[in-house]
């Protein structure tokens, strides 16, 4: 009894686990939204990916945009290649403002996966963090509590419907 | 042999869980080819299980215990997730050059569809694991075999 006790326990805390992943995790909104993407959908900002804000990489939010510009500043933006600052040189800018809004090279914000990623596979795109560190796997956590919080649905659900299985096999016997 | 696919399915779930944040494990490059290779070992696990799937195949709309069919449409499922997420992982490619293949489409839609795709199979993934569960008690001797097998 104690052990059934403590496994429902476990299950319980996995469960709410699972549900704080989920919800951090926006799983719901990233696995329906395939179904409903149309060609014509305007993905604004972080995507509305709530927390961490997931967004897809700056570059693919400014394609449709970029159509609209004028050639010249078109060929001006595609000649810094989306990169944000340096642009920056010929303008009438004070030094210390340029230093402030130009981004530093491999800058992370830690903000999780297909953001700001660089066409390149420079910087960002090759996944070191600010400490040099290879390995953060503070994301993944979540990715197991919803896993983990599947498998415990699934678990239970499978032994609700064995019993009752049973229980059908046991009423035709007795009948 | 079971215990070739436990070790397999294992090292499916960690690399599936790693890969689910491209940057958190050796960046890009790893989760690129890591997620070609994990496409190897899904087969592989297939093969291993051929047996089932077969078996399941022949007698899906015959004699088939409801349970037996519910896996299968998981793992129809699963396959569907994992063939569009490898998919879809080849046409957003950066470290890997798969320009070649041609896939067409905008790279947002690759790319919602890579996200969607690795969300439910993971989802899937849970299932598939929960479905499975007594299987592995049973490997790991932490639950005794209902039939008496050895398995």
């Amino acid at each position: 009894m104690v052990k059934k006790i403590s496994f429902l326990i476990l299950a319980a805390a996995i469960l709410v686990t699972g549900v704080i992943g989920f919800r951090k995790l926006g799983f719901w909104d990233r696995s329906v939204r395939i179904f409903n993407y149309s060609s014509n959908t305007s993905f604004e900002g972080r995507m509305g990916r709530g927390q961490g804000g997931r967004g897809f990489e700056r570059g693919e939010f400014e394609r449709p945009l970029m159509r609209e510009l004028p050639d010249s500043i078109r060929a001006r933006f595609e000649s810094r290649e989306g990169r944000p600052g340096q642009g920056m040189r010929g303008r009438n800018i004070p030094d210390s403002l340029r230093q402030q809004l130009r981004p530093q090279d491999g800058e992370r914000t830690g903000r999780g996966s297909f953001e700001g990623g660089i066409r390149t596979g420079e910087g960002r795109g090759r996944g070191e963090f600010p400490d040099g560190k290879k390995i953060n796997i503070r994301n993944v956590q979540w990715f197991l509590a919803v896993f983990a919080a599947f498998t415990v649905i699934a678990i239970y659900i499978d032994k609700a419907a064995c019993l009752i299985r049973r229980r059908k096999a046991r009423l035709m016997r007795q009948l | 042999m079971n215990i070739l696919k436990f070790i397999i399915s294992l090292l499916i779930t960690i690399a599936m869980l790693l890969l689910m944040d491209p940057r958190s494990f050796y960046g890009l490059a790893f989760h690129e080819w890591a997620g070609l290779i994990i496409g190897i070992f899904f087969i592989l696990h297939k093969i291993l299980n051929w047996g089932w799937i077969k078996k399941v195949t022949v007698g899906f709309f015959r004699k088939c215990p409801a349970r037996a069919r519910f896996n299968y449409v998981v793992d129809i499922l699963l396959l569907a997730g994992i063939t569009l997420m490898i998919l879809s992982g080849i046409a957003i490619a950066r470290t890997i050059d798969f320009s070649w293949l041609n896939l067409g489409g905008s790279g947002i839609f690759w790319r919602v569809m890579h996200t969607s795709s690795s969300f439910i199979t993971l989802a899937l993934f849970g299932i598939h694991l929960g479905l499975h569960w007594n299987w592995v008690l049973v490997l790991l001797h932490l639950k005794k075999s209902k039939n008496g097998k050895k398995n």
